[in-house]
């Protein structure tokens, strides 16, 4: 099993090389049709055109398009992404010093979705015929119209500003030290064992992450939902019912297994579409993540870090992607044998 | 078509057209509905609370913004801004993708390959991204959102209704069309897209809904619409910043979002249960 695993991750991973190769072209294009001037931007307003000349030179931008890809390409192998024009640091750093928060941010908002999902589509299933089940699912949809950005504003709404029960900017009190080992703030408060760090960290991630989680949960529910209906097909059902096994022990212990799978690949979508949809949660909490910091940077046209930054979004997704896939792979034993 | 009339008679569908009506209403006839021209200013009277709460005022029903600017007038041309955007993206988005879609699976193949491929490099862009790396490259305005949308969301149509056309196309009738002379335009025209048709419209429902978000999305973010143009997204922007103020500001927009995506949403989920065949089988 663990070869046929190994084997997909690394075919996965092929795939991935060339799609990487395409999407930071498109990337790099796209950016460069724009009407700015990275040279002009990186000096201070009073160059001279001269000046102005000598940097377009140095940076390459003299240049035909595809060598200027080129070497925007074996810099990037050789792990440098430019520097930030805006904040004149290594867009590289500046991307691995907000990730970390991203990804945790992002952890959480899945582990809140799946149990949401899960629980609201064993639900859906369970009251299907009965009077409940017209109103579920009118609760589906209207649930489903709730996008990200909708539930973080109507929870910082209600529970920052209406209730003033938890806080809803930043990542930490103000005044509590943030320690660094590894950038994940609840791991590291740990690590340096500040307790009232950790606390107030998480107090600061509910809001957030129940944002993300509540919107991406109406999926889950759905799928797991349908697919429950179609294992409700199959023979060994009615067979465990003739067993005398009561509703719910049929459907934890034989259905739920089994219509799991389905689901599994449609969180491990979702996770994806999950994670830029931290973007704009980030943005209305104030969170010192990836997606905040690339507002910034479209806001300022800072074009070495929105394709640090894009490309780094398009690397995560293609990961949660594969994992996901090899997740399957393992759980599934139909397709362990080849 | 038979099953799109009977649609028609579905409580849920009935609804939302409703609801889209209401909308579309107000985005037309904005000019006769808004008391007030939306970028007028009264700096006298910033941010009143709507007229039923105290210190209302009876000439802004819904009181004011930060800028004394009617906050009813806005969100009824904001009506009109997000409905341009959902009808002209999602039309966009549906002719490249079901084009691009028909081609592929009705020839396989190579082209088949070549636009799969284009989908799987597409969607390796997680959406939001895409659209506001787009956006810094088109710079704002309304045509530029709709262009962006269009740009991000073919792929959805084309990679639905590819494996559809590929089910339509393996019928006898398609090949009886060819044995009839049809060209394969013909063919795709007549007989393979009427058979799609039905999955063709709710997706176009359901893509009207990921617009009208988008939209309020990228105008949040200050990368819609231009800033004389009232916008939901850019409301909400707004009043954020004085939601201890006047929390209405910020809470009409955010229903009047609610209620237009529920609107599509609901159109969606009732086209579909009415038009596809495995669904209503099982009872769904």
């Amino acid at each position: 099993m663990i070869a046929t695993v190994l084997k997909l991750i690394a075919r996965r991973l092929l795939l991935a090389i060339p799609i990487l190769l395409i999407v930071s072209a498109l990337l790099f294009c796209v950016l460069r049709l724009l009407p700015v001037d990275p040279a002009a931007m990186s000096l201070p307003p009073n160059a001279t055109i001269e000046e102005i000349e000598t940097k377009r030179r140095e940076m390459g931008l003299d240049k035909p398009l595809p060598q200027q890809y080129l070497i925007w390409l074996s810099d990037a192998l050789h792990g440098s992404f430019g520097r930030s024009i805006a904040l004149r640091r290594d867009a590289g750093s500046l991307v691995a010093s907000t990730l970390p928060a991203t990804i945790q941010l992002a952890l959480c908002a899945m582990v809140i979705a799946a149990i949401l999902g899960i629980g609201g589509g064993l639900l859906l299933f369970r009251v299907r015929g009965t009077w409940v089940e017209p109103v579920a699912d009118l609760a589906s949809v209207l649930l489903l119209s709730i996008p990200e950005f909708l539930w973080g504003l109507i929870l910082l709404f209600v529970f920052g500003v209406a209730l003033e029960l938890l806080p809803f900017t930043g990542e930490v009190a103000p005044g509590l030290p943030i320690p660094h080992f590894t950038g994940f703030l609840l791991l590291d408060s740990l690590i340096a064992g500040r307790l009232d760090v950790f606390v107030s960290a998480c107090q600061h991630l509910i809001l957030p992450a129940l944002a993300l989680g509540l919107a991406f949960s109406p999926g889950i529910m759905r799928v797991l939902r349908s697919s429950l209906f179609d294992v409700y097909h199959e023979d060994y059902i009615a067979q465990a019912r003739l067993r005398g096994l009561s509703e719910n022990e049929i459907l934890l212990g034989h259905a739920f297994k089994n219509a799991a799978l389905p689901t599994l690949t449609l969180v491990g979508v979702q996770f994806g579409i999950l994670f830029s949809g931290t973007l704009l949660v980030e943005v209305i909490y104030s969170y010192a993540g990836m997606g905040n910091l690339m507002v910034d940077a479209v806001r300022n046209a800072d074009l070495p870090l929105i394709q640090a930054i894009g490309l780094t979004y398009c690397i995560v997704v293609l990961l949660i992607n594969t994992a996901v896939d090899s997740l399957y792979v393992v759980l599934n034993p139909k397709l362990r044998v080849h | 078509m038979d099953a799109l009339r009977r649609s028609l008679r579905s409580p849920r569908v009935l609804i939302a057209l409703g609801m889209i009506l209401c909308v579309t209403g107000c985005a037309m006839f904005a000019g006769f509905l808004a008391p007030h021209d939306p970028g007028d200013q009264n700096l006298l009277s910033i941010l009143t609370p709507p007229a039923w709460v105290d210190g209302g005022d009876v000439s802004y029903p819904l009181g004011t913004d930060s800028l004394g600017r009617c906050v009813l007038s806005r969100l009824i041309y904001g009506a009109r801004t997000a409905m341009l955007v959902a009808v002209f993206a999602s039309l966009g988005a549906m002719i490249i993708g079901t084009v691009l879609a028909h081609v592929a699976g009705y020839f396989g193949g190579v082209v088949d390959w070549i636009i799969g491929r284009l989908v799987d490099v597409w969607m390796s862009f997680p959406p939001v991204i895409l659209s506001l790396i787009l956006m810094v490259g088109l710079g704002v305005g309304l045509g530029k959102v709709i262009l962006a949308i269009v740009l991000v969301d073919w792929t959805r149509f084309c990679r639905v209704l590819r494996a559809e056309v590929l089910v339509v196309t393996r019928n006898d009738y398609v090949a009886a069309a060819r044995l009839l002379g049809f060209t394969h335009w013909q063919t795709i025209v007549r007989e393979v897209l009427p058979a799609t048709l039905p999955l063709l419209i709710t997706l176009v429902s359901l893509e009207m809904a990921i617009a009208v978000v988008v939209e309020a999305i990228l105008s949040f973010v200050g990368l819609g619409v231009s800033a004389d143009q009232p916008a939901w997204g850019q409301m909400i922007a707004d009043a954020r910043q004085y939601v201890y103020q006047s929390p209405w500001n910020l809470l009409l927009p955010i229903l009047a979002i609610f209620f237009t995506v529920t609107a599509f949403n609901l159109l969606g989920d009732g086209l579909r249960r009415s038009l596809d065949a495995r669904l209503s089988e099982t009872g769904r």
